[in-house]
């Protein structure tokens, strides 16, 4: 049951990018990369994953790239956050 | 209606639509995070749910407590039996669900060897064995729990640990009242075990509204 000492689960990885975009506002790369704690290639990967699904969005301006959390992805943060608090009361982690 | 069986059939009839409620929500998290402990817990109180919903129901329509069934007036046989073996199948789900998280998939061939047990006495040993093994499986969940609410990471919460505890403490109260045939005891027993649903009510309804601190 002591999961929280695995390798973070998909969901978790989504869910520290998700909170690090809704921690910064127009969020950089480089700073959800820090905050999410991943590759630069992995973070490609999870930021088209999650632009794909329309949770986030991004703005180019110039060479500059900022990213957002769309009113689905605040949708989905809270649904998490009540999931979370659920399931750690059960004495698990996601 | 007996007094005895009116009390019975409210509080059971209150912890089925809480179990029920823990299994629905645990339901619509499952669908989130796919989580196979979840799935077991949504199982197991849905089971539970069904299990006190049928008891409350013999109670309604018997006029008798589980216990006072027992007694060679044996009218309420099957549904009694439906009861202990639906609850501990839902205790077994719960447990087991632990038991993988935590030691691997080879928990699960308690099960069958559980119920071909089970299946091979009388209610009143069927009652014995029931509580008995609920017993078990709760003091291995509260075990879990504690060590979990003990550890740095991935806390129990004090609540579910709470009810998992009073309705640990209401098994044994139960059991002894199966075994005494004593229906004051069963109905103390009850009622441990409807303020251990009562804590995990608490529970859900505050993850619910108020999501993690």
């Amino acid at each position: 049951m002591a999961q929280g000492e695995k390798q973070r689960s998909v969901l978790r990885i989504n869910l520290d990018i998700l909170n690090a975009v809704r921690d910064e506002g127009d969020a950089k790369p480089t700073h959800i990369l820090y905050k999410a704690n991943l590759s630069h290639e992995r973070l490609v990967k999870y930021l088209d994953d999650l632009t794909a699904k329309g949770l986030i969005e991004m703005k180019q301006d110039g060479e500059n790239r900022t990213y957002n959390l769309t009113t689905k992805g605040v949708s989905f943060l809270i649904e998490m956050r009540r999931a979370e608090s659920f399931v750690q009361g059960f004495g698990l982690a996601i | 209606m007996a007094t005895g069986a009116l009390i019975s059939f409210t509080l059971n009839t209150l912890c089925a639509v809480v179990a029920l409620l823990t299994s629905y929500y645990a339901y619509r998290v499952n669908r989130l995070v796919a989580n196979q402990v979840v799935g077991a817990i949504s199982l197991g109180f849905m089971l539970l749910g069904i299990g006190l919903a049928v008891d409350a129901g013999t109670a309604l329509v018997s006029g008798q407590t589980l216990v006072e069934s027992l007694h060679p007036r044996v009218i309420v046989l099957l549904s009694a039996a439906t009861y202990l073996t639906v609850q501990m199948v839902a205790y077994l789900v719960i447990a087991i669900g632990y038991a993988r998280a935590a030691y691997g998939g080879q928990a699960k061939t308690a099960v069958p060897a559980v119920l071909v047990g089970a299946g091979a006495v009388g209610l009143y040993r069927f009652s014995l064995l029931s509580y008995f093994v609920v017993l078990i499986l709760l003091a291995f969940v509260v075990f879990q729990g504690l060590l979990l609410h003990s550890g740095q990471k991935n806390r129990f919460s004090s609540a579910v640990l709470l009810a998992f505890g009073l309705i640990l403490v209401a098994h044994v109260v139960l059991l002894a009242s199966v075994i005494t045939l004593g229906p004051l005891l069963f109905l103390i027993g009850t009622g441990i075990q409807f303020l251990g649903f009562l804590s995990l009510l608490i529970f859900v309804v505050r993850s619910e509204v108020v999501g993690p601190r």
